[in-house]
């Protein structure tokens, strides 16, 4: 009789773990260990938020999975959230640890470097002094920039092309066992070895707010700075999705720092300011052998009677030639049409 | 070019001879590549709109279209350079050479001959247009009679001429920034692409629609001319756009009988006809 008791409780525990695992959802050994997918696999799942916007919940795994916060847990950014069903979370804080831990240093990653970069650039909220900039809270933090990326992985065999290699990953296996973490791995280095967004990508990021007209007369901008980036060839180029022309980054950001870096042109440290501008034209990649007037090059070409005249009178001397050479040669053909509907017709009397 | 004017005959209709083989081919790469041009060059320029995509794929994207741009750019700036040769040998061989053999060369001689040239412009163009105008505001039933190249023609011819000019050097300053800026500042290719895209934008509404309505659209032509594909106009666009220059090949070939009457010309005026100038009393080209 005790052996069948002791039997049918091993039975059971066995039985309830194998409906435990056949249970939980297939993917749950990711990112998902709260099983929040539970509730957010719903493609509907949405509400409307205390400021009446429309907010969708929804998360997609698959998508999710290749995102480069696809190893973080979703506690690990919503650290607020302790139970199902949960209270409406607090706003992400990208500076709190993660669950994930830094290879090099075997620390909890943070990306509180990059607050501290922020920090000492032009989008800081202080000043060098310490004092609180005007309109602080227009200046940007993480999210303002930032969402949850995709990888980009390339494959460098035989040429260069978006996309992961097999032959490369053959070569990881030799000494990698586990296939997640070279997937994740050839990802990782891979997407970092480019931008994770094209100079199309790059630029609407900042035309949120530098081509918005209240922040650029509340700040003193100059200009709208990425509708006249699209002015010229890079920007036209880079609405075509080329990827070889410079974003705003490249030409803001001194080489070798990161663009959390960025500087006021009037800053001598800037990338931008008089004097270092040339760098940015004369690298490798972009004009080599370039002479240093290349320089005097304005990138953000306007069309402003009072900011550049020369420029202004020089346009508007085309608009008047083309409208003073085409408006004339419409009327003769129009009256030429109206003409052939009445060839012998004549106002002055046949002598 | 020829002075050799004949009238061909073909089912009992006359045909005049315009153009030669080499002005006809010179013609139909700078069409070619200006239609090129356009097509790979405007999608950029208006970049946002709705057709600027899908005819930039058609030709690689962004990748390969800027290299089929400049090899259009380059064929049309070497049959620039070979127009101009040709004109600068012709005039050379055929007007220059003689005048000095006859050692009656001068400036003042080299000016008039240079003015005399048929495409350079006239106070009879200028006077074409006034009539031109009256006629199409119904102050008068007569059309102007046109010359051998009317004001349209040396309209057609120098305003792709200056184009070229503006299109072809600031397109090298774009293209060539490099070196450029060895020299002279960077703004210049600030300028450089505003009379780039500015002018190329003139030149192809220009051609679109003027040139095209001239010599295809217009009710006396429509759907499409031909003397740029035979050489040769026929007698009734003879008559309606070169009047002047019709008369007087017909007297030169001694067909004085069949010169037809301009429509809606006076009977009585007989002084614009005695005065038409005949090609033996201008310079030969």
């Amino acid at each position: 009789m005790q052996t069948q008791w002791k039997f049918s409780i091993v039975f059971s525990c066995l039985a309830i773990t194998i409906l435990a695992v056949l249970l939980v959802p297939g993917r749950s050994q990711g990112a998902d260990a709260g099983n929040c997918l539970l509730c957010h696999k719903y493609t509907g799942l949405s509400r409307i938020d205390e400021d009446g916007r429309f907010r969708l919940l929804y998360v997609n795994e698959e998508i999710f999975n290749r995102s480069i916060h696809a190893k973080v847990t979703c506690e690990g950014c919503h650290t607020d959230i302790k139970k199902i069903p949960h209270d409406p979370p607090k706003k992400v804080d990208c500076l709190s640890q993660c669950h994930i831990v830094e290879p090099t240093s075997e620390q909890k990653f943070s990306h509180k470097s990059v607050a501290d970069f922020l920090a000492g650039s032009v989008h800081g909220r202080y000043d060098k002094e310490g004092q609180p900039k005007k309109y602080p809270e227009d200046l940007p933090s993480c999210k303002e920039c930032h969402d949850n990326p995709m990888y980009r992985p390339l494959s460098f065999f035989k040429r260069v092309r978006p996309g992961i290699s097999d032959a490369a990953l053959g070569r990881c296996r030799v000494c990698h066992k586990k296939d997640e973490f070279i997937f994740r791995f050839y990802n990782h280095v891979t997407t970092r070895l480019h931008t994770t967004r094209n100079p199309k990508n790059i630029a609407e990021v900042c035309a949120r707010c530098h081509d918005n007209p209240e922040l650029i007369a509340r700040h003193g901008l100059s200009f709208k700075a990425v509708a006249t980036y699209r002015e010229t060839f890079h920007g036209k180029s880079a609405e075509y999705l080329s990827e070889r022309v410079p974003d705003c980054l490249n030409c803001h950001v001194n080489k070798g720092q990161s663009v959390h870096q960025m500087h006021s042109s009037k800053d001598p440290d800037a990338a931008t300011y008089k004097q270092n501008k040339i760098k940015a034209c004369t690298t490798e990649e972009c004009h080599p052998g370039a002479g240093p007037k290349l320089a005097d090059y304005n990138p953000h070409p306007v069309f402003n009677q009072a900011k550049k005249p020369r420029q202004y009178y020089f346009t508007a001397l085309f608009i008047l030639l083309t409208g003073g050479t085409l408006l004339p040669l419409m009327f003769i053909m129009f009256m030429d049409l109206i003409r052939s509907l009445f060839p012998h017709a004549s106002l002055r009397r046949k002598k | 070019m020829h002075t050799d004017f004949t009238i061909k005959e073909k089912n009992g209709k006359k045909y005049f001879y315009r153009f030669s083989l080499n002005q006809r081919f010179q013609h139909i790469i700078l069409f070619s590549a200006v239609i090129t041009l356009v097509l790979t060059g405007m999608p950029l320029k208006f970049y946002d709109a709705s057709w600027a995509k899908p005819i930039y794929a058609l030709f690689g994207g962004i990748e390969a279209t800027p290299v089929v741009h400049k090899s259009a750019g380059v064929i049309l700036l070497l049959l620039f350079a070979y127009h101009l040769s040709y004109l600068i040998y012709t005039f050379c061989a055929d007007q220059l050479a003689p005048l000095i053999a006859d050692k009656k060369f001068s400036l003042r001689a080299l000016a008039m001959l240079i003015a005399a040239q048929p495409m350079m412009p006239r106070v009879k163009d200028l006077r074409d247009i006034i009539q031109l105008l009256k006629y199409l505001c119904f102050l008068t039933g007569e059309r102007p009679r046109g010359d051998r190249f009317t004001w349209k023609e040396k309209f057609d011819y120098w305003a792709p001429f200056w184009g070229i000019v503006i299109i072809g050097s600031s397109g090298l300053i774009r293209w060539h920034k490099e070196l450029i800026s060895r020299y002279l500042s960077g703004e210049i290719i600030n300028y450089a692409v505003i009379a780039h895209g500015d002018e190329a934008l003139l030149a192809a509404l220009f051609l679109f629609i003027w040139h095209f309505y001239n010599v295809h659209y217009s009710t006396s032509v429509f759907p499409m001319g031909t003397v740029f594909l035979t050489g040769y106009l026929s007698e009734e666009l003879m008559i309606h756009e070169h009047y002047a220059h019709y008369v007087a090949i017909m007297k030169e070939e001694g067909r004085e009988s069949e010169i037809r009457p301009l429509p809606g010309a006076r009977e009585t005026d007989k002084t614009i006809l005695d005065n038409t100038i005949s090609p033996k009393d201008l310079p030969q080209v």
